[in-house]
């Protein structure tokens, strides 16, 4: 049997196996540091450095220390840094190429920690470049838009500044108006001044006087007459053609007037809403202050988490279905995985367990770090169908200095399509010291919060509906404006109010709304403490915006009327020229025709006359002839009858000639 | 391909055991036709290292067997589904799909446990047919084949010297 066993080829094995499980050992570990390092730095973006990697065979751990991954949009700063990890991996699975991390714990966890040297990679400081121009060309547009909206909120104006500040629609028009009423006026000027005058018509009289006097003495004269006819009447339609000319310029005129004028009525009424509405006169414009107390912030802190969210949902998503098409691949080419009903799932990556601690980011530097965060992650892999649970994270408060107590829940679930990602927070009595509101110097000195927000993401929608309600609040600021004083005014008689934050719709761009019951409160006491103010600013405003109506449109009525008067006085001259031309021709003309009926008469009874003489000529030869014929037919008669006698006699004759043959 | 051929017959006519070829080509069977990062090719090769087999034999049927697993693992997937999904087995899969060793060795895959069946299958006749065969060839061919002029040539040729002298 010994003969069998090959002692060298034992031992070679032995060797061969001990020697790779020396190499795995030793050079695992650089080699791991180094696959973590570039393919994180490639997922990332930016720099992700690792100090070490150690490997230990029993139990089989990987200890992974000084992990630093750096801001991509600040190369400065961490994302995330863990001093150490330390995760147990299951043996067998890792044979099948399965990393099965049953507890995985990070110690010394921070966020937004700085780095020594920057964590920038060459391409994604290009791409940052090429991102970056975008928003520096649209700064100065921001910038302007800041400066529009400074005013507003920082300080009531007094009316002449507004005036002086707003782009007016009364100054618009009134310009408008006034380009106009010069347009046509010299329009109007230009035809009338192609019109005849009295004189004109006058010497039309007497040039048509002069044609008409008297009998035609010949036909040249006729003709002479009617040439200096014909060019009188071309002058008298060229006359008619200014005169229909300057008519429809005045109408235009008119009506151009009168519809910019009425715009220039309106333009006031329209500013004053225009105004009022933008500085926030009214109670309407009062419920926008929650958004702007509140909003920055709430959209930074909803900013930033959603920053955190887009970068770990892909890695789900995406594995996601390259394992579907890994699977489909398997199936067609190399045969394929067929998996068995177990309690022991091995999907390729599942952490069943994270746990680290992480602080909380301070509100601002009097109050320091609120505490931390004990944070558990149960089952993180990217093939939530395989192990059938979800995965949630669990955080609390712990060590917690101005907050009694924190509860923080999501369930990322991807088991089927599609997947439901939810959350929950609650937050208990958060004593709030000197929050700074960003408006008008606010400040919250104290208030005692509570917040209560869920939310879920279904197919690339999301919906977050949360509620702050803020107890035993107190307001201050510094501020010497007027709206600053106003509102510190307005909100001492506030107590508690809440402010609800709702985000819907796509993902990349949600319709976020603020709204609160301070809305209606401050609203109310807002405009009780400026209502007399506002009235006094809306009477000035109203009284300047007139004033500016009247320069633009005072002698308009005047200028109507004028134009008016031209119009008519144009259309009187227009008939008489039209009567005295239609008259006089008319008489010319009927003198011609009277002289033609007569000739045309005479010649007639001529040709009547010949027509009956050759009528009688005819008539008589015409009974001459029908006579002869007449004569003619009865001789033809008389010898047929004398014809038809004799015929019958022989007949007769030869029937009697038979008769007597017979008997 | 003149190299293996040479190998062939440097093996056929060495002093192994044609019993030693034949199982270097009956174990090659596993590491040709099944896929070669496998846990059971572990075994296999510390069976072939420790177990007297001619070890040329079995790194030259290896390589042959690779070849000819392009055209059998159609028949390896086949094996494979009809035993993964066999009512009457699925008992034993699932009993084995609980232990993380056995899911180790991939069982559960089409190709492998089917290439793995097919080369358990074909082990026997192949150690038998090749032991017998050998046999054959050294008692009846061997004296004839050293006399080929073709033969002669090549043990003569400076390539074949060259390739005895490295000790291949």
């Amino acid at each position: 049997m010994t003969k069998w066993i090959r002692w060298s080829g034992l031992f070679g094995f032995i060797i061969v196996v001990t020697l790779i499980a020396c190499f795995w050992l030793f050079a695992a570990g650089p080699l791991t540091k180094l696959a973590i390092e570039k393919f994180g730095t490639d997922a990332l973006g930016a720099k992700v450095d690792v100090a070490d990697v150690k490997y230990g065979l029993n139990p089989l751990t990987i200890t992974i220390t000084g992990v630093q991954l750096t801001d991509k949009d600040a190369p400065m700063e961490n994302i995330m840094s863990f001093d150490s990890a330390v995760a147990n991996i299951e043996p067998f699975p890792l044979l099948l190429g399965k990393a099965i991390i049953p507890e995985l714990t990070l110690d010394g966890v921070a966020t937004g920690t700085q780095r020594n040297v920057s964590g920038a990679i060459a391409q994604s400081q290009t791409k940052d470049d090429e991102q970056e121009q975008p928003s520096t060309e649209s700064k100065p547009n921001e910038q302007s838009e800041k400066t529009v909206e400074t005013p507003s909120s920082n300080t009531l104006p007094s009316a002449d500044e507004i005036l002086a500040r707003e782009t007016l629609l009364t100054e618009q028009r009134g310009k408008a108006f006034e380009d106009a009423y010069q347009y046509h006026g010299k329009t109007i000027e230009d035809a009338v001044a192609k019109l005849p005058d009295d004189k004109a018509l006058k010497s039309y009289e007497t040039r048509l006087n002069a044609i008409l006097k008297g009998k035609f003495k010949d036909i040249d004269d006729f003709k002479q007459r009617k040439k200096e006819l014909d060019a009188l009447k071309a002058q008298f339609k060229q006359d008619k053609q200014a005169i229909k000319d300057a008519k429809q310029a005045i109408s235009d005129g008119k009506s151009d007037l009168k519809s910019k004028f009425k715009g220039l009525k309106s333009a006031p009424g329209e500013d004053f809403n225009n105004i009022k509405s933008k500085y926030t006169l009214d109670g309407a414009g009062a419920s926008n202050l929650t958004a702007l107390l509140f909003g920055e912030d709430a959209g930074g802190y909803a900013e930033t988490t959603l920053e955190y969210y887009e970068k770990v949902r892909p890695l789900l998503i995406d594995e996601e279905a390259k394992a579907e098409k890994q699977a489909l691949k398997e199936k067609r080419l190399d045969g394929r995985f067929i998996h068995f009903e177990t309690d022991r799932p091995q999907p390729d990556f599942w952490v069943k367990t994270l746990r680290f601690t992480m602080d909380l980011p301070a509100v601002n530097e009097q109050t320091g770090s609120l505490g931390q965060m004990a944070v558990e992650v149960l089952d993180i892999t990217h093939q939530q169908n395989v192990i059938k649970r979800p995965t949630v994270i669990n955080a609390n408060g712990v060590n917690l200095t101005t907050i009694e107590s924190i509860e923080f829940k999501a369930v990322i679930d991807h088991r089927k399509k599609p997947g439901k990602d939810s959350f929950t927070l609650v937050v208990d009595d958060w004593k709030v010291r000197e929050a700074k509101l960003g408006l008008a110097g606010l400040v919250l000195d104290s208030s005692l919060l509570d917040v209560n927000a869920q939310g879920q993401l279904i197919k690339g929608e999301m919906d977050i509906t949360g509620t702050a309600v803020f107890n035993r609040s107190q307001f201050s600021s510094k501020d010497r404006t007027v709206l600053a004083k106003e509102l510190v005014g307005a909100l001492k008689t506030i107590n508690t109010f809440d402010v609800n934050a709702t985000a819907k719709g796509k993902f990349s761009g949600p319709k976020v709304s603020i709204n609160s019951d301070l809305d209606r409160q401050l609203s109310d006491a807002f405009n009780a403490r400026i209502k007399q103010r506002q009235k006094e600013l809306e009477e000035s405003l109203k009284r300047k915006l007139e004033k500016k109506l009247l320069s633009f449109a005072g002698d308009y009525q005047d200028k109507l009327k004028e134009l008016d008067l031209t119009e008519g006085s144009l259309s009187d001259a227009g008939k008489k020229l039209e009567s005295l031309a239609k008259s006089e021709i008319s008489s010319y003309e009927d003198q011609l025709k009277a002289e033609a009926k007569a000739k045309a008469d005479k010649e007639k009874a001529a040709a009547k006359a010949k027509l009956e003489a050759e009528k009688a000529k005819a008539k008589a030869k015409a009974d001459a002839e029908k006579a002869k014929a007449k004569a003619k037919a009865d001789a033809e008669k008389a010898k047929a009858k004398a014809k038809a006698d004799k015929e019958k006699k022989e007949l007769e004759r030869k029937a009697k000639e038979k008769l007597k043959k017979l008997f | 391909m003149l190299t293996m051929l040479a190998n062939l017959f440097k093996i056929l006519n060495s002093d192994s055991s044609p019993a030693q070829i034949a199982l270097g080509f009956a174990f090659a069977l596993f590491i040709g036709l099944t896929p070669f990062f496998s846990l059971h090719n572990f075994l296999i090769l510390f069976l072939v290292f420790v177990i007297r087999v001619n070890l040329g034999g079995f790194f030259l049927a290896s390589a042959v067997f690779t070849l000819l697993a392009y055209l059998l693992d159609p028949v390896s997937v086949e094996i494979g589904e009809q035993l993964l999904s066999h009512p009457e087995l699925i008992d034993t899969w699932t009993q084995l799909y609980q232990s993380d060793m056995w899911r180790g060795f991939k069982f559960n895959h089409t190709l492998l446990i089917g290439s793995v069946v097919l080369a358990s299958i074909l082990f026997l006749p192949v150690f038998i047919i090749f032991t017998v065969l050998i046999r054959m060839y050294r008692i009846k061919l061997m004296a004839w084949f050293e006399k080929l002029k073709i033969v002669k040539f090549i043990k003569a040729s400076k390539f074949y010297q060259a390739y005895e002298r490295l000790g291949a």
